[in-house]
């Protein structure tokens, strides 16, 4: 196995989280969820059938079953998160940024206020990352949990504050929650499959301090 | 050092949003383009990966595929007859505006574009066109699926340019009613059925009636399909849309340059010579 510490790792690792970035933008982007989320249109009256039957006809002919249910979760900002608790040397803050910013400017959201608060979150998390390594999941899920919620309301106030509307309460409660969900999953794919794991004490940091 | 580098960091954040607040337009251009460097560049492995996630999911389809045949081959043999109809009726109109002297908008034609990308979050709505600046298209046109309207351009790149759906929150279409001719405003919020604002007279709208834009304000063209009156159960008037979301790719972008204005008095009217005594309001206008 390569050496945990070697710069050759880093910069591996470093890159692997850009990449992991244009993954998830990439499935993010993929046209095929073109219509709003289907449980908050409002159910319309009187139904299509009694006023234009043959119109209602041919749309349900032309239905393909595909009304859009699900919010995904935000799993960069997951892994984000997890990365920065196990292994602080592999996103480094000029890279979160970085890959934050561009989520702004292709997601469509106003540019640079939520990579700002993201990148915060995770530097605190980094900061903390020495106690949450001790304690248990549950401590760490809680904390990641929390920043998320402060994240939402942060960027609610501010935008609300500069005159921007916000976005829409359901949606961000919901996608909130579903990223919350997500966070053991990412921890676990992050822990087995990217072997981003937490330092145990007998490790050196690169410097060769403790 | 880290401090250091993580508030000029920070600050560059601040400063790219405090930007956008301040100079919209300029930092949504820079946007643009950023988004023409990128995606183009997916778009070889996004279009396989579309195409079967979306064979995935009308594997439901299939199973109703008998039933759904043969509904559709009794709608075709409906739509036989409506369309000797709609020959007969195109002849007749054919003859009636020949007899008036009628000229249509000949400048109105359209670019067909591919669906690329989508806004990649459940809180916008919009989609990416393959078309950009290259093929002539302009902030503000109208893009349709072919049955009704889809939404409005907003961003071009050099390839790519982005449409506004109707649906997405920010966007407001000038919209007239037929056949009251109430004019109104459609703005999405988000939903697949967005409400009418601004609407003069709610009690002459009967559901059912059909929402046409107006093309109030510049580029936008007038007469687009957008879809027909309904209700929500708050009593709320809202617009059934014609265009199919379900599944959007190919989009038609309207080209259009502005429809005239008749901005002088009759002396227009005059000075070509023919000085037809008309009231100026029933003047006709070219569109």
């Amino acid at each position: 196995m390569m050496d945990e510490l070697s710069p050759l790792r880093l910069w591996t690792m470093r890159a692997a989280f850009l990449v992991l970035t244009v993954v998830l933008l990439f499935f993010h982007l993929l046209p095929i969820e073109t219509q709003p989320v289907a449980f908050l249109a409002p159910e319309l009256t009187p139904p299509l059938v009694s006023i234009d039957p043959a119109e209602a006809r041919l749309r349900s002919l032309l239905d393909q079953g595909s009304d859009r249910f699900w919010v995904a979760p935000d799993l960069l900002i997951a892994f984000a998160f997890a990365w920065s608790v196990r292994k602080p040397d592999y996103v480094p803050a000029l890279l979160l940024a970085t890959a934050f910013l561009l989520n702004d400017f292709l997601l469509q959201r106003p540019p640079g206020l939520w990579a700002l608060l993201a990148l915060i979150a995770c530097e605190n998390l980094k900061l903390r990352g020495r106690t949450l390594r001790d304690s248990t999941f549950g401590a760490e899920w809680l904390a990641a949990s929390a920043w998320l919620v402060v994240i939402m309301l942060a960027n609610r106030i501010v935008l609300t504050l500069l005159m921007v509307p916000p976005p829409q309460w359901t949606l961000s409660l919901i996608e909130l929650g579903v990223t919350a969900l997500f966070y053991p999953v990412v921890v676990f794919v992050t822990h087995t499959l990217m072997g981003v794991r937490k330092s145990t004490p007998g490790d050196l940091d690169r410097l060769g301090g403790r | 050092m880290r401090r250091l580098l993580l508030a000029v960091i920070s600050l560059i954040l601040l400063g790219v949003f405090l930007l956008w607040r301040i100079d919209s337009p300029r930092v949504e251009r820079f946007r643009a383009q950023i988004t023409d460097r990128i995606v183009p560049n997916m778009e070889w492995a996004m279009a396989p990966v579309t195409g079967t996630v979306n064979l995935f999911r009308d594997f439901q389809s299939y199973q109703r595929l008998t039933v759904q045949n043969q509904e559709l081959r009794s709608e075709l043999r409906k739509m036989q007859t409506w369309k000797e109809a709609a020959l007969q009726l195109e002849q007749e109109n054919a003859r009636l505006l020949d007899l008036n002297k009628v000229r249509l908008d000949p400048r109105l034609t359209y670019i067909t574009g591919v669906v690329l990308a989508d806004s990649g979050s459940p809180f916008r709505q919009s989609v990416l066109l393959n078309v950009g600046a290259r093929d002539g298209i302009v902030d503000g046109w109208a893009t349709v699926d072919g049955i009704g309207l889809v939404g409005r351009i907003s961003g071009v790149g050099k390839n790519t340019a982005r449409v506004i759906l109707v649906t997405d929150t920010s966007s407001r279409i000038p919209a007239v009613i037929q056949p009251s001719g109430q004019r109104a405003i459609i703005a999405g919020d988000n939903s697949a059925a967005p409400p009418v604002d601004f609407l003069e007279n709610p009690d002459l709208v009967r559901p059912g009636d059909r929402v046409i834009s107006s093309g109030d304000g510049g580029v936008f063209p007038a007469g687009v399909l957008i879809g027909q009156i309904a209700a929500d159960p708050g009593g709320r008037l809202r617009v059934r849309l014609a265009a199919d979301f379900e599944r959007l790719e190919f989009l038609r972008v309207l080209r259009h340059h502005g429809s005239e204005q008749v901005s002088q008095d009759a002396s227009v009217i005059l000075e070509e010579g023919t000085a037809p005594i008309i009231p100026l309001a029933s003047a006709p206008v070219s569109e």
